[in-house]
C-alpha cells in the first residue's frame, strides 16, 4: 500500500494583486512505503506547497490526498510524520538535547521516556557528546545534524524535507547525504524531499518525481534503480544525471 | 567563526573524539581582556576616591547643613540603621515598589502580548501608550494623593503608572520579534496554541521583558519617593522629606546612601546573575 497517494491535486493562490496564480495542476503522486520519493524541479514549480500538502498544512483546491489510505482530513496520526525544512530552525534558547526534545513535547511521553528518546536520537547522528551545546556553538553541520534528530525523535514512519541540505557545503552535504540512508534503512522510514539538485536525487531517491514549472506539473517519473551507496563518479551515476537533466 | 569541525558521517567512535570545548569559540586576546578589566577597575578606584576628596574639601567650607561631611554621613548611617523604625521604613517603601512593579510587570505584559496579538488594537492604543508615557510621575502622584488619599496605593499607584508602560512597549516590541519559522515548526508537530505560545512566544519576550522590567524597576524605585514625599506617612520618601523640613542634611544624605546601596546589591546579587543565568543562551560578543 502506498504512504502517500495524491490524485489530481491542484492549487491556486490569490496574489496580492486580486490575480489568481495556478501553482499546482493535476498533481498525481505513488509513495510506496520505505521508499525514498524526490521532487525535482526548478524554483516557481510548487514543489514546496505540494510538501506543504502532504503535510496538511496547505488545503488543495481539487484533487485527493490520501495517507495510509485515509482522506488527509480524516488522516489523525500526524504525529507519525516530521518535517524538516531548508533552514535548520533550531531554537537558539535551547540545547541542542532541548531542540531535539521539542517535538516530543507536543506527545504524551513521559518525561523519564523522552530523556531516553533524545538520548538515543542524538547517539544516532552522533552528537551525544554535544548535548548541553547551544546552536550558536555548532557549526553548520552538527547544526543540520540536531535538526534531523529533532525530526527523527518522533520515531515518524514518514519524514518529509525540504532542499534541507542546499545550505550547507557539499562535503558535508554528502556526509548528510549518507546519514539520512543510514537512518532511513535503520529506522524504515519513508521519505519525500524537494531538491532543485539532480546530484541530490540521483543520490538520495529511489523514484524521482520531475515537475515542471507554472503551473506546477510532473513531465514524468523515473525510478532510480541503482544500489546503495551510489557513487557520483559511476558511468550508471551520471548517465541517470544526464537523462534527468535533459528532461528538465 | 566557530572551529568546530563536522563529525564525520559514521557516528563511529571516530567521531566521538571531538570534544565540546572544541565547538565552543574563545576570544583570540584572553590576556589583553584582563588587563582591560584591571584598567577599569583601578580606574573606577580612583574616581571613586576623587569624589570622596572633593566632597571633603568641599564640606570642610561649607556648613554641615548644606554639606555634611563624609566622615559626618557615616557616622548618622550608622546610628540611623540602628534605629528600630529604620527597617520598618526600608520595609514599607520596599514593600510598595515591589506590589507597584509586580502588578506593572503583570498587566504590561498581558496587554503587550494582547496589543502584539492583535495589529487593529496595537495601532488604536499606541497614542495612548504616548500619553502616558509623556505624563510625569509628579503629576501621577498628585492624582494618586486626589484619589488615594495618604495611603499605600498612592505610592503603589505612582510606581505602576510609570513602571507599566516601559514592560509594555518591551513585551509588545518582542512579540513582532517572534520569527513565523519557529512558529511553523511548532504546527508541524501540531502543538497547541498554548504549546506555541509558552515554547516559541514566551522565550522571545523574555530578553525584552527583561531589560525593560530592569528599567521599569530602577524608575519604579525612583518615582516611588517622590509620591511618598508627597502622599505618605511613612516610608523612606516620607523620613527623606521630614529629614529636609528639619534642615537634618546629614539624614538626607544617609537615607540616600541607603538607597543606592539598596540599588547596588540589587543589580549585583540579583539582576546580573539572573540575568547571566537566563540569557546564557546567547552568543557573547568577543571582547
Amino acid at each position: 500500500m502506498s504512504v502517500v497517494a495524491l490524485q489530481s491535486v491542484s492549487k491556486c493562490f490569490f496574489r496580492r494583486d486580486g490575480e489568481q496564480l495556478e501553482v499546482l495542476r493535476n498533481i498525481d503522486l505513488d509513495v510506496p512505503e520505505r521508499s525514498i520519493v524526490a521532487l525535482l524541479g526548478a524554483s516557481g514549480c510548487g514543489k514546496s506547497t505540494l510538501l506543504n500538502i502532504i503535510a496538511g498544512l496547505v488545503e488543495p483546491d481539487h484533487g485527493r490526498v490520501l495517507l495510509n489510505g485515509t482522506p488527509s482530513a480524516a488522516f489523525k496520526d500526524w504525529r507519525s510524520m516530521t518535517y524538516m525544512f531548508q533552514e535548520d530552525r533550531l531554537l537558539p534558547w535551547r540545547t541542542a538535547a532541548q531542540n531535539v526534545a521539542f517535538g516530543l513535547e507536543a506527545t504524551k511521553l513521559s518525561r523519564a521516556e523522552r530523556r531516553v528518546r533524545v538520548a538515543e536520537t542524538l547517539d544516532l547522528v552522533g552528537l551525544s557528546q554535544f548535548a548541553n551545546v547551544y546552536p550558536y556553538e555548532l557549526s553548520g553541520g552538527m547544526r543540520s545534524r540536531v535538526a534531523l534528530a529533532r525530526s527523527l525523535a518522533t520515531e515518524p514512519s514518514i519524514l518529509l524535507m525540504d532542499e534541507p541540505f542546499s545550505k550547507l557545503d557539499p562535503s558535508i552535504r554528502a556526509q548528510m547525504h549518507a546519514e539520512v540512508l543510514r537512518i532511513a534503512a535503520l529506522r524504515k522510514v519513508t521519505i519525500i524531499f524537494v531538491t532543485h539538485d539532480v546530484e541530490e536525487a540521483v543520490v538520495l531517491a529511489d523514484k524521482v518525481v520531475v515537475l515542471h514549472p507554472r503551473p506546477g506539473r510532473v513531465r514524468e517519473t523515473i525510478s532510480v534503480p541503482l544500489a546503495y551507496p551510489r557513487d557520483p563518479l559511476a558511468t550508471a551515476f551520471t548517465d541517470q544525471v544526464r537523462h534527468l537533466r535533459r528532461i528538465l | 567563526m566557530t572551529d568546530a569541525r563536522d563529525v564525520p558521517p559514521t557516528s563511529g567512535p571516530a567521531a566521538m573524539k571531538v570534544s565540546p570545548a572544541a565547538a565552543i569559540e574563545r576570544p583570540a586576546r584572553a590576556p589583553s581582556a584582563t588587563d582591560r578589566r584591571l584598567r577599569t577597575l583601578f580606574l573606577r578606584v580612583g574616581l571613586f576616591v576623587a569624589i570622596l576628596v572633593a566632597w571633603q574639601i568641599g564640606s570642610t567650607n561649607a556648613p554641615a547643613f548644606v554639606l555634611p561631611s563624609p566622615e559626618r554621613v557615616w557616622r548618622v548611617w550608622i546610628s540611623l540603621v540602628a534605629t528600630p523604625s529604620f527597617w520598618t521604613d526600608f520595609g514599607i517603601t520596599f514593600g510598595r515598589i515591589l506590589a507597584g512593579f509586580a502588578f506593572a510587570a503583570v498587566v504590561g505584559t498581558v496587554l503587550g502580548l494582547v496589543l502584539g496579538a492583535s495589529r487593529l488594537l496595537g495601532e488604536a492604543f499606541e497614542p495612548l501608550l504616548t500619553v502616558i508615557n509623556t505624563v510625569s510621575s509628579a503629576i501621577w502622584a498628585i492624582f494618586a494623593l486626589i484619589w488615594f488619599g495618604l495611603s499605600n496605593w498612592t505610592t503603589i499607584f505612582v510606581v505602576f503608572m510609570t513602571a507599566m508602560p516601559l514592560i509594555l512597549t518591551n513585551v509588545w516590541q518582542g512579540t513582532r520579534t517572534v520569527n513565523v519559522e519557529f512558529v511553523e515548526l511548532a504546527q508541524t508537530f501540531r502543538m497547541s496554541r498554548r504549546q506555541v505560545l509558552t515554547k516559541i512566544y514566551l522565550p522571545t519576550i523574555l530578553p525584552p521583558f527583561f531589560s525593560g522590567a530592569r528599567l521599569a524597576f530602577g524608575f519604579g524605585a525612583r518615582v516611588s519617593l517622590v509620591a511618598e514625599s508627597l502622599g505618605a506617612t511613612s516610608g523612606i520618601g516620607y523620613r527623606l522629606r521630614q529629614a529636609a523640613d528639619l534642615v537634618q542634611t546629614d539624614q538626607v544624605f544617609a537615607w540616600t546612601l541607603t538607597l543606592i546601596a539598596l540599588m547596588i546589591v540589587l543589580e549585583t546579587l540579583i539582576l546580573k546573575p539572573l540575568e547571566r543565568h537566563l540569557f546564557k543562551w546567547k552568543e557573547r560578543v568577543p571582547g
